[in-house]
């Protein structure tokens, strides 16, 4: 009886259209998993830090000593260089012109020795002729004496000749390390990180961008932002991990150098002119062997800092 | 008796269909009405489904997903530092003004997603790939932005706009949950979102976390909130409040529920009143059968069944009704149309009530009914 009427027939069926339709309806779609994992804390309890990669010892901006023409640049970026190797070469033409000059003046002096040697030689036999003679009428006591002086005065002269050669020999001498110094040279041994001079160029002292950048690219350390809120949850010596930005599976372990004491305004890289100051960090130092893949200096990295039990209950003291 | 009934019923072709029609346009309204409430309620969280992340950790004093109040760069540090916490990235969300090459303006909702790992990325991409964002001065339009900036032939991948004076080329167009006011997203890198937005002091507007397994998105988000001084909430209770806030601050939830509640009275009247009618024009037939000796009782099951019978029908109808309006007015989410289980429930439950309520104005007749009635006049 029911069954025959359409209108129940229509009813089953928009019942049925419903039900399908909202069973077909999607639910929320799965979220997409990541591009690449996100970097992951691998204790039980951590405080994280974003960082960036330095070298140990701090970089070196090398300057010249004075201002002048670069005639030549001896590395490249990317050499190793040893203690005291050559950088660069600063115009040197001034100081070789007068290094020849004084070069060519210490034969003329070493010249006056000998005209002095032979001169107080001259005047000592006419001394000795003098003082032989027996009678003491022919010669008189005066032209004795008058002698005698000046033989003394010979034998200073050959010393200020003597002392004119030394000094010759200096100023030579001076102008050769005035002349060394126009090499710049490496204070150290280390990586050339930057170069910003080419030969031709002009180096002032003083500039703001360091012409060459040396530094240690062998021994690395992480230099790791706290935000000052969990400042009390970083003990020394905990050990850590950092991850490079967008590479996770691959983790660089840290070993604990020590807690800087002054918490620094945090840098935000905004584009802007002006550097804004939002919060301020703890920044804890952490050195790292040079792992098997690749890893630059200046590079950002998500560092994860394990956290004791014993600071654990601090912060749950403190959330009471 | 059930066939007498059935018969009763079927037979009156005229008020059937009044009974009929009552009833299923009654039921349509109110779910189609409340589809598209619902509709426009989803509309309204788009932000946080479209992000589709477990967990959001934000300021405690926002309101709703659209309202951003940015955070320090280092909350996601402390994000990463509370225990139960897999991952944390950062997410940047504003409204920004994107310029075509024909000089049209648009408002786009500018997405800046982690760049490592683009955690929240939108879960279909229709055309292009969303790895390409990593290359320089890249976006990823959703289809809206096509639709509002002119189009698929103005706007296709390779398609260079900008978007605060910088440039920004198309690389993938992706599927998105539309927004309420119909503004377009745009996805990009957390780090060139931040150079497409103007200065501010603060830019970090979301850290989006997910749960170790073991610990529910609620636990973490509670711990998240007594461990730091942020907010922190489920996708869910982040809807909500958006939800909530939508309605509290705007007319729409008292529009669609009054229309409802009208869809509900009309209904009820009309098959109440038509139902009513029925039983008067039926009570001799009554009264017969309660003379051969039928009870009041059986009399009520009668009414009962009738009125469920043809409210059932009714339902189907209606819900069959509303259902192909969705799937023809609504397609293409040109219009907000969510039909939810216990927005149906609740209907049926509804139409319950008016076929209860109107069967018992009757069945409160036919208590009262003698069958000498037959023999009168």
């Amino acid at each position: 009886m029911i069954l025959r009427r359409l209108s129940v027939w229509i009813a089953i069926g928009g019942i049925i259209l419903t039900v399908t339709t909202l069973w077909g309806a999607r639910d929320t779609p799965p979220a997409p998993p990541p591009l690449e994992e996100p970097p992951r804390n691998p204790y039980a309890s951590t405080v994280a830090a974003s960082g960036i990669i330095e070298a140990v010892n701090e970089n070196v901006r090398i300057a010249p000593p004075v201002s002048g023409l670069v005639t030549k640049v001896h590395v490249q970026v990317g050499d190793h260089v040893t203690q005291s190797q050559s950088l660069f070469q600063l115009d040197d033409r001034e100081l070789r012109a007068q290094l020849q000059t004084r070069q060519d003046s210490i034969p003329s002096t070493i010249a006056r020795i000998e005209e002095q040697k032979i001169r107080l030689k001259d005047l000592m036999d006419q001394l000795g002729r003098l003082q032989a003679v027996e009678d003491r009428r022919a010669v008189s006591q005066d032209d004795i004496q008058r002698k005698w002086h000046e033989v003394e005065g010979a034998k200073r002269a050959l010393i200020r000749a003597k002392a004119d050669v030394r000094l010759a020999r200096t100023q030579r001498d001076e102008v050769k390390i005035l002349l060394e110094r126009l090499t710049v040279r490496a204070p150290r041994a280390g990586t050339i990180l930057q170069v910003n001079i080419r030969a031709g160029e002009y180096a002032m002292v003083g500039a703001q961008d360091p012409y060459i950048l040396l530094g240690d690219t062998d021994s690395l350390q992480v230099r790791a932002d706290i935000d000052e809120v969990n400042a009390p949850l970083v003990q020394p010596n905990s050990s850590a991990v950092a991850y490079l930005k967008g590479s996770t599976e691959r983790s660089i372990p840290l070993t604990f150098v020590r807690i800087e004491p002054y918490i620094v305004p945090k840098r935000s890289l905004t584009g802007d002119n002006q550097e804004r100051v939002d919060t301020r960090v703890l920044q804890v130092i952490y050195q790292f062997e040079k792992p098997a893949f690749p890893v630059y200096v200046g590079q950002q990295v998500d560092v994860f800092i394990e956290r004791s039990q014993a600071s654990k209950n601090v912060v749950q003291e403190t959330s009471k | 008796m059930n066939f007498v009934a059935l018969k009763m019923l079927f037979g009156d072709r005229a008020k059937y269909l009044m009974l009929l029609a009552g009833l299923t346009f009654s039921t349509m309204l109110i779910v189609q009405q409340g589809s598209i409430f619902w509709g426009l309620m989803m509309y309204s969280q788009s932000g946080i489904s479209n992000i589709n992340a477990p967990v959001w950790v934000t300021d405690p004093n926002i309101n709703q997903v659209d309202e951003v109040k940015p955070l320090a760069d280092t909350a996601v540090t402390v994000v990463r530092s509370v225990p139960g916490v897999e991952w944390a990235v950062p997410l940047y969300k504003g409204v920004q003004r994107a310029r075509l090459a024909d000089g049209n303006y648009q408002q786009i909702s500018l997405v800046g997603l982690d760049t490592a790992t683009l955690l929240g990325r939108p879960h279909t991409v229709f055309e292009g790939a969303i790895e390409e964002l990593r290359s320089p001065d890249t976006v990823v339009l959703d289809q809206w932005a096509v639709e509002r900036l002119g189009g698929p032939d103005v706007i296709k991948l390779g398609t260079v706009f900008e978007i605060n004076d910088r440039k920004a080329r198309v690389v993938g167009i992706a599927d998105t949950q539309k927004s309420f006011q119909n503004i377009p997203f745009v996805y990009t890198t957390y780090e060139r979102a931040l150079s497409y937005s103007p200065p501010e002091r603060r830019k970090l507007s979301y850290v989006i976390a997910k749960p170790i397994p073991g610990v529910s998105p609620e636990s973490l988000a509670r711990r998240i909130e007594a461990e730091t001084a942020l907010g922190a909430y489920t996708d869910e209770e982040f809807s909500w409040k958006t939800i909530r806030w939508v309605l509290k601050n705007t007319g729409i939830g008292v529009n669609f529920g009054t229309t409802v509640l009208l869809g509900f009275i009309v209904g009820m009247a009309i098959s109440g009143q038509t139902f009513y009618l029925f039983t008067v024009e039926n009570l001799k037939q009554f009264g017969a059968l309660k003379a051969i000796g039928a009870s009041t009782g059986m009399l009520a099951r009668m009414i009962l069944l009738q009125s469920f019978l043809v409210g059932f029908i009714g339902y189907g109808m209606g819900v069959g009704l509303a259902t192909i309006f969705g799937l023809t007015a609504a397609s293409n989410e040109q219009l907000p149309f969510v039909e939810t289980w216990p927005l149906l429930g609740g209907v049926f439950v509804a139409l319950l009530g008016i076929c209860s309520l109107s069967s018992a104005i009757s069945i409160r007749k036919l208590a009262k009914l003698e069958p000498a009635i037959v023999f009168r006049g």
